[in-house]
């Protein structure tokens, strides 16, 4: 590869990262290396600060723990009232995420990242609420501390000792568009401390004292300050790959850890997670999936481990495999991965090699780095328990005594005709067979009985333990050494055979599901047919919503599912759809639901969601059934996605159609309902002494009525059948708002209508048309529905891209829980004047909408409604400005 | 003078009759295209009102036929209140256009601003209300007062002022002041559309039809 070109790579993310942040809200962190270093007085300062450019800046969540100084920086920011949860009798007060969300602020301030919700919020943690913020498109600023971090656990259990149970996984701060540092030095934080002006929860005071020993902080403020550095690091990493420098890297880099199901593994991948971070290459964590089936709590621990890597950025890859060391650099080759960690293991035996040595002998030109595992963190569950002696099992060993009792008294018959050699023979056919059928421990007591046995009846002296000739002796160790080792051999073969017949029957109900759905004549009995193959094999109850063809999702489940979820489980259908993840029961969002919600997801989108719910309700989803449903799940989504394709495309070709047939028929209807308008208003003006005319002034009135009505109904005609495409060009805000005024008209008259403008508000490109007629509705609501002579506020503020138009009213503001309602097609609040069409808000937020925009409302505290039309929108940046003027006078002087 | 109607609507007709003789034209008829096209070559009317929706052929096309041969000052009725329309058929020769329902006086008004038969390039001044620009001097006056101005706001105002009154769309804007590298930069007439309204204060609007084109009028 030629070093000059800038890495194509490179350029993806930093594309991908702008391209994202175009959409997606920003993130901004103030870390620190404890609690009392001023970041919620830090984040509250820049709030002011932006608020002070003219953005919209609500408080989210603010802790002072009244402290005065942080708590005087609040006066003058809108803070967004706590939402109350009741649990357990208790009342406890959270941050209220739709509240946030509806409001739509340019930049919300949510304190302490690590938070873990109360028992019955939407999720488990509040950085997941941060998460489903910055999707919404909003911007964030927050506050961490360094030992929250997910891969700098290890790291502070053995700096500080203590164990953090609160973690923000480290993906998260990989998204984060700025991670500002604050920092002071530990003799100042003591004397702050001392002086009292450092937050200590009562309960956890007594633990905090130890943690805020000096040693302990130096080590803390050393690793906030070297997080922050490799951050830095990394950023101008990106900027030199993408500009051409050459890098210092090999360009190629890429890591592999091997993951297993011990306590280890979780070490070793934020290791190698930390190790990835500082060289800003992506990374792999694989499992290899031996012969021997993995007992519940080795699952666990291996579905912990994978979550931890999957949650930290690596891509985790299965592999299947008897000889780990050759499988796992099968895969690091394949992968073309450039250094494979493993754990270093204590225990070394003179006559087998460990892991380590024998991934390094393989290894070739990749670098092997062999790291010492810090044991996980001290979890409250039990160790790894043996496998226990079950009343399965049990039965087994009491075959195995039954069948060499019976074979010890058969032999015993048949002995003085065929020599004693023969029953040795017997035993180990017997042994053979069993050992298909029978456990290692059972079949292990034959070998040993069937041994016993032998010696005490066959061998002479009988009825002895002893063995005189030589030959016996030589004969009985071989026999005893023949049947372990067969029987060894014989249970491998079986537990691989179990292994293989678990895969071969997810193979084949994978198969089945794609048939039945893909091959069916009719869809739905195609669905219903592959759902029930799946809840045979996982054994559960399932739903299947499938979304419609305008991407929302339905209310109602398909009807081929089999389980009926509620709404509340709904809701968690809806998370999951909309955020692409996994939710529900066994994961970490809404874990109290009943079902565990997959989503169906193709490569360019998610077709729906499938819940399902166990039928067995002590069994868990562990972490083979997940992948299993995940594979279904991705089956399902690629059959829903070609039969979408099928219909979007018959769809295009009626709609092709039906286009010219609908806006020739909105063409020729409009002629129809206007000429005579056209003619009535004309002939009103021909006649003679109109205004003096009481008939005539009312003829006229409702003439004025029924136009307004017929605009309203072709206007909303025209959105509903999709014929709105908004012509984008420059458009000046302030005509627009002026001309917005005068449309909207006399209900105006009387009405004190302010406009404050931002000054220098730069053109912005948008549908001059549209965003007028929308505005113009407002207004003209807020004329009709407030009273004559109260003020009506227009506001247009304009921060990064974004447009905001305010218009608050001095009315009686919207009927309480009826704010969603007002944009509902014909909706008018109860006791509205007559005259109006109902149509004016829902044709505004239709506009707003087809711009890409969206209305908000909400009752002002202080009375009256308020009205906020939001634009993402480009502005013209002032430097076009100034080219265009150059090249005019160019071009004039030229002429 | 004679006013050419065609449009189809029996009592739209009927009405611009009433509303057009009353002010002294004398007026034909036309309900079809067709019909109208031969009306408009036998009786050289001094102007045609246009609706663009005819029974027999668009209206547009009515248009096209008629500016191969006829220089005579067009006014479309319209109800398609889509812009694209209005500009095509602005683009292709009609003068102006009023959507349905509109007031009789501002049809009126409108008439007589395209029926004016404008200096062209003779005339070394162009008087617009109180806007004066003597065009050899390139010079302005508001109201007898000289404005100083841009070689570009100048060019600007200029093509608006050949123009009193009736709409300019904004790709002719764009052409007369800017060349062909103007085409499609919308932003320039928001940027000197401002610019210009500062200088002239609220003696003239330049107003804005979105998506259209500007006008300028004597407030």
């Amino acid at each position: 590869m030629n070093d000059d070109r800038p890495d194509p790579d490179a350029l993806l993310a930093q594309l991908q990262r702008e391209e994202s942040m175009e959409k997606k809200g920003r993130l901004y962190i103030l870390l620190g290396m404890c609690p009392g270093v001023g970041k919620t007085y830090a984040m509250l300062l820049l709030a002011r600060q932006r608020q002070a450019d003219g953005l919209k800046v609500l408080v989210g969540i603010v802790e002072t723990h009244g402290r005065k100084e942080t708590a005087s920086l609040l006066e003058g920011l809108e803070v967004i009232p706590r939402k109350k949860i009741s649990h357990g009798g208790h009342t406890l007060e959270e941050f209220d995420l739709d509240t946030a969300i509806q409001r739509r602020p340019d930049l919300l301030l949510v304190d302490e990242l690590a938070h873990t919700n109360a028992p019955g919020s939407r999720h488990l943690k509040r950085y997941q609420d941060v998460l489903e913020l910055l999707d919404a498109g909003i911007d964030v600023v927050t506050t961490l501390n360094v030992q929250h971090i997910e891969s700098q656990v290890d790291i502070v259990r053995q700096v500080t000792g203590i164990a953090v149970h609160e973690t923000v996984p480290d993906s998260l701060l990989d998204r984060a568009h700025e991670i500002q540092l604050v920092d002071l030095s530990v003799e100042k934080l003591m004397v702050r401390m001392g002086e009292g002006k450092v937050y200590m929860a009562e309960r956890a005071e007594a633990a905090a004292k130890g943690f805020f020993r000096e040693g302990n902080l130096t080590a803390l403020r050393e690793l906030a300050l070297r997080f922050t550095a490799e951050r830095v690091d990394r950023d101008l990493e990106d900027i030199r790959k993408a500009r051409r420098v050459s890098s210092p890297w090999k360009t190629n880099a890429k890591l592999m850890v091997a993951v297993g199901p011990t306590p280890y593994s979780e070490s070793l991948i934020r290791w190698t997670r930390r190790a990835s971070g500082r060289h800003g290459c992506p990374w792999l964590a694989v499992w290899v999936e031996g012969t021997r089936p993995l007992t519940a709590p080795e699952q666990d621990l291996l579905g912990r481990s994978l979550g931890l890597a999957r949650k930290l950025g690596g891509e985790v890859v299965h592999a299947t495999g008897d000889d780990l060391a050759v499988t796992l650099l099968t895969v690091a080759r394949e992968r073309n991965v450039s250094q494979i960690v493993v754990g270093k293991s204590n225990r070394r035996s003179l006559w087998k090699q460990t892991l380590a040595d024998r991934i390094i002998e393989g290894s070739g030109d990749i670098d092997v780095c062999v790291v010492r595992p810090v044991i996980g963190r001290p979890s409250n569950r039990s160790e790894m328990p043996r496998r226990s002696f079950t009343a399965h099992s049990a039965q087994e060993y009491g075959i195995a005594f039954a069948i060499v009792t019976v074979l010890t008294a058969v032999c015993w018959q048949i002995e003085p005709v065929v020599g004693y050699t023969v029953p040795a023979l017997v035993y180990l056919f017997a042994i053979l067979l069993a050992a298909f059928h029978i456990g290692r421990g059972p079949m292990i007591l034959m070998a040993g009985l069937s041994a016993l046995a032998w010696n005490y009846f066959f061998i002479s002296p009988k009825f002895t333990f002893e063995v005189r000739a030589l030959e016996d002796i030589i004969l009985l160790v071989l026999f005893f050494a023949v049947a372990l080792s067969m029987g060894q051999l014989t249970s491998r073969l079986r537990t691989r055979e179990i292994a293989e017949r678990r895969r071969q029957i997810e193979t084949d109900a994978l198969l089945r599901v794609t048939q039945s759905a893909a091959l069916a004549p009719e869809m739905g009995k195609g669905l219903a047919e592959a759902l029930r193959i799946i809840n045979s094999v996982i054994g559960t109850d399932t739903a299947l919503v499938v979304r419609k063809l305008d991407h929302s999702l339905p209310t109602v489940p398909h009807p081929a599912g089999t389980w009926l979820p509620d709404e509340r489980e709904f809701g968690v259908a809806a998370w999951a759809y909309g955020n692409k993840q996994i939710a529900g029961r066994f994961t970490d969002t809404l874990p109290q639901s009943a079902g565990t919600w997959f989503p169906l997801q193709t490569a360019t989108s998610v077709m729906g969601v499938i819940g399902l719910k166990l039928t067995n309700e002590d069994a868990t989803l562990d972490f083979t059934l997940r992948q299993a449903v995940e594979a279904f799940a991705l089956q399902l989504a690629l059959v829903l996605e070609k039969e979408h394709f099928i219909q979007a495309v018959s769809q295009a070709e009626v709609m092709d159609r039906s286009e010219r047939l609908r806006r020739n028929l909105l063409d020729s209807v409009s002629h129809e309902l206007k000429t005579p308008l056209a003619i009535i208003r004309a002939s009103i003006e021909g006649m003679e002494a109109a205004a003096a005319n009481p008939y005539v002034i009312e003829i006229d009135t409702a003439t004025k009525r029924l136009q307004r009505l017929v605009d309203g109904l072709l206007q909303m005609t025209r959105l509903e059948s999709q014929v709105v495409e908004p012509q984008m060009e420059w458009c000046d805000v302030n005509e627009l708002v002026e001309g917005a005024i005068k449309t909207a008209g006399d209900v105006l008259k009387n009405h004190l209508v302010s406009v404050d403008f931002a000054p220098d508000i730069p053109l912005i490109k948008t549908d001059h048309a549209l965003l007028h007629q929308a505005l113009a509705n407002i207004l003209h609501n807020a004329g009709v529905y407030t009273p004559q002579h109260s003020a009506i506020e227009l506001t247009v503020r304009h921060a990064e891209q974004k447009l905001r138009l305010t218009i608050r009213d001095h009315g009686p503001g919207l009927p309480p829980g009826e704010e969603s309602h007002v944009f509902g097609k014909f909706y008018r609040a109860a006791g509205a004047p007559a005259g109006g069409t109902g149509l004016g808000l829902s044709i505004a937020r239709g506009f707003v909408q087809a711009l890409g925009g969206d209305i908000a409302v909400w009752n002002h505290p202080l009375g009256g409604a308020v009205f906020e039309i939001l634009l993402k929108a480009e502005f013209m940046t002032p430097s076009e400005d100034h080219a265009c003027v150059s090249c005019q006078i160019k071009e004039t002087a030229a002429t | 003078m004679t006013a050419l109607i065609i449009d189809d609507e029996i009592q739209i007709r009927r009405l611009l009759r009433l509303a057009l003789e009353s002010r002294d034209y004398v007026v034909r008829e036309a309900e079809t295209g067709r019909l109208g096209l031969q009306e408009a070559a036998f009786h050289r009317p001094d102007v045609v009102l246009l609706d663009l929706g005819l029974p027999d052929m668009d209206g547009l096309d009515v248009l096209k036929n008629l500016r191969e041969w006829s220089a005579v000052p067009v006014l479309i009725l319209s109800v398609r209140d889509q812009e694209d329309v209005k500009v095509s058929a602005l683009e292709n020769g009609a003068d102006d256009y009023v959507t349905k329902p509109f007031s009789t006086a501002e049809l009126i008004a409108r008439l007589a601003v395209i029926q004016r038969r404008h200096p062209g390039g003779e005339s070394p001044e162009i008087i617009v209300g109180p806007l004066k620009m003597h065009l050899d001097r390139h010079e302005v006056f508001l109201a007898g007062e000289p404005l100083k101005m841009t070689p570009v706001e100048y060019a600007f105002l200029l093509a608006l002022a050949r123009h009193a009154g009736k709409i300019v769309t904004q790709r002719h804007l764009l052409r007369e002041v800017w060349g062909p590298q103007g085409d499609g930069q919308t932003h320039y007439l928001r940027v000197y559309a401002n610019h210009l309204r500062k200088k002239i204060g609220d003696k003239l609007v330049i107003s804005n039809e979105p998506g259209i084109g500007y006008r300028l009028l004597v407030s």
